[in-house]
């Protein structure tokens, strides 16, 4: 009996892990050369994005305790960064293939079993409907975050500190937190549930 | 004689229209109990040990609305510590709704709590969906450092701020590597979204529960507060870990809640704000309505967590 125990427990150990929400990228990714390539080639460009940014807008500011500081700082950067990239389009970091490529993972992460909780997360957070989006546009203030469920950012390319990505109804924003701008994003990055 | 009755009759005329009535009790009771409240301090309903060393501090949800309630709810907790003597506040987040103009910072924080900060009283703050994380972190009062999440200590405490919005990778090892080096008696976590709720509005982030409960178990967190929900609700802790959410210290959402054996505790009637007291071993806690009473109180034992304990153990 003890015998019996040893490996199903070392069964249910690799039950776990293989059911683990991050093995999930690892899993489709793996021996994917050319999913592989494509979080390459979108690394590579959200990194000469920010590379940008830091040279030609600014870095953070520092922490005051005038909010009208803090108001006038955003809009400067928000205002030299879409300045300098006033000929930006969406697509440009979400180029064709790799949108097809987050569209995909994203319908693989809410096809296992986390996906229902997933869901339950995206509807808890107040889902933003009938925002357009435009690249390069401020957040709009009064507009509350739909927060980003951490199992679907698990299974999505890393990204540096500074940028996140962000859901607003069924799109996926990659937004740039500094100067609170749009950078790119992909439209109906979020398949609906009769999908 | 004549002069006499005129007299009378005068006196009658007034007494029919009551200018000379004696005055009814109910007046002299109201105007007695308009006398008692008067000196706030020692009408104060506190139900904390108030104990040498021990560490107090205020918890607000959900408060940035710039309305008359929540100026009430500060005016109230401003009685409170008076009293009580905290000197920092933590903040569950939505800490300023709607526009972040710098107007909106005054208006839905400075003001409310400015006799707080005019005795030198901290806030620390989580972000919340209706937050700018951009301004806030960057707002020194909000004592962020300019991070999205970040961990402070006092005392036996350590505190551990998380934004609940943007749950990333390099967060989750944050916190997992903060709690695990962290040296502290007492760990408590703070943020907008809950993990267990029987509110109606939203229910819990079960995505953020599979990722944060792991670790909080592991790592042997005690308290964890959360906003989000309008309204205030103790529950039953789970794997030894205290959940509370406070989600109503400026908004407020009536008859909100869910039948639960979950819940020990529920309160959908008022805004309120909460004062905690921690000793070595003891947590205390008090929750008030913008009104001044007392809704819920009581305390718990430091908890020692099962997979902390076992690691101790090695």
């Amino acid at each position: 009996m003890r015998a019996l125990k040893i490996p199903l427990l070392l069964l249910q150990l690799m039950l776990l892990v293989t059911a683990s929400p991050a093995s999930i990228s690892s899993q489709t990714n793996t021996g994917n050369e050319k999913d592989a390539q494509l979080i390459k080639d979108f690394q590579d460009l959200v990194n000469k994005y920010l590379k940008f940014r830091k040279n030609e807008v600014g870095s953070s500011p520092r922490p005051t305790n005038s909010p009208d500081k803090i108001a006038d700082t955003q809009q400067q950067l928000a205002a030299k960064l879409q300045h300098k990239r006033k000929d930006a389009n969406q697509g440009d970091i979400f180029k064709p293939e790799i949108a097809a490529y987050f569209r995909r993972q994203i319908a693989a992460t809410l096809a296992t079993t986390h996906g229902k909780k997933i869901r339950a997360s995206l509807k808890h957070a107040e889902p933003v409907h009938g925002m357009a989006l435009h690249v390069n546009q401020v957040y709009p203030q009064g507009v509350p975050l739909q927060s980003t469920p951490p199992t679907l950012l698990l299974n999505l390319p890393p990204l540096p500190k500074e940028l996140e990505y962000r859901i607003v109804g069924h799109n996926l924003v990659l937004y740039d937190s500094v100067p609170d701008v749009v950078v790119d994003f992909i439209p109906d990055a979020i398949p609906s549930e009769t999908n | 004689m004549q002069r006499w009755s005129q007299i009378l009759l005068a006196a009658l005329f007034l007494l029919s229209f009551g200018f000379a009535q004696p005055p009814a009790p109910a007046a002299l009771f109201l105007a007695s109990a308009a006398s008692e409240a008067k000196p706030a301090s020692k009408a104060l309903d506190v139900r904390l040990p108030l104990a040498n060393k021990s560490v107090r501090f205020a918890v607000i949800g959900d408060s940035g609305t710039g309305g008359h309630e929540q100026f009430q709810v500060a005016d109230q907790m401003e009685r409170y510590r008076q009293r009580v003597n905290f000197d920092f506040v933590i903040m569950l987040g939505d800490n300023i709704y709607g526009g972040h103009r710098p107007s909106d910072y005054r208006h839905k924080f400075e003001e409310p709590y400015h006799a707080l900060l005019d005795a030198g009283v901290n806030f620390y703050a989580s972000l919340g969906n209706h937050d700018d994380p951009n301004g806030e972190r960057l707002y020194k009062p909000f004592h962020m450092g300019g991070q999205r999440y970040y961990s402070f200590k006092k005392g036996d405490i350590e505190f551990f701020a998380l934004d609940s919005n943007y749950m990333d990778p390099t967060q989750l090892n944050w916190i997992g590597q903060s709690l695990q080096q962290s040296r502290a008696k007492w760990k408590i976590s703070f943020f907008h979204h809950p993990l267990y709720s029987n509110g109606r509005m939203h229910g819990p982030d079960l995505d953020l529960r599979s990722q944060l409960t792991p670790l909080f178990r592991q790592y042997g967190v005690n308290v964890v507060f959360s906003g989000h929900e309008h309204v205030y609700e103790r529950l039953k802790p789970e794997d030894s870990v205290a959940y509370f959410i406070l989600g109503a210290s400026g908004k407020l959402e009536t008859h909100d809640f869910r039948p639960s054996d979950q819940m020990e505790k529920g309160f959908d009637s008022d805004r309120v704000f909460m004062i905690v007291e921690v000793t070595a071993d003891h947590l205390y806690f008090q929750t008030i309505s913008a009104h001044g009473q007392t809704i819920d109180a009581g305390d718990m034992a430091r908890q020692e967590q099962p997979d902390a304990a076992a690691k101790n153990q090695k």
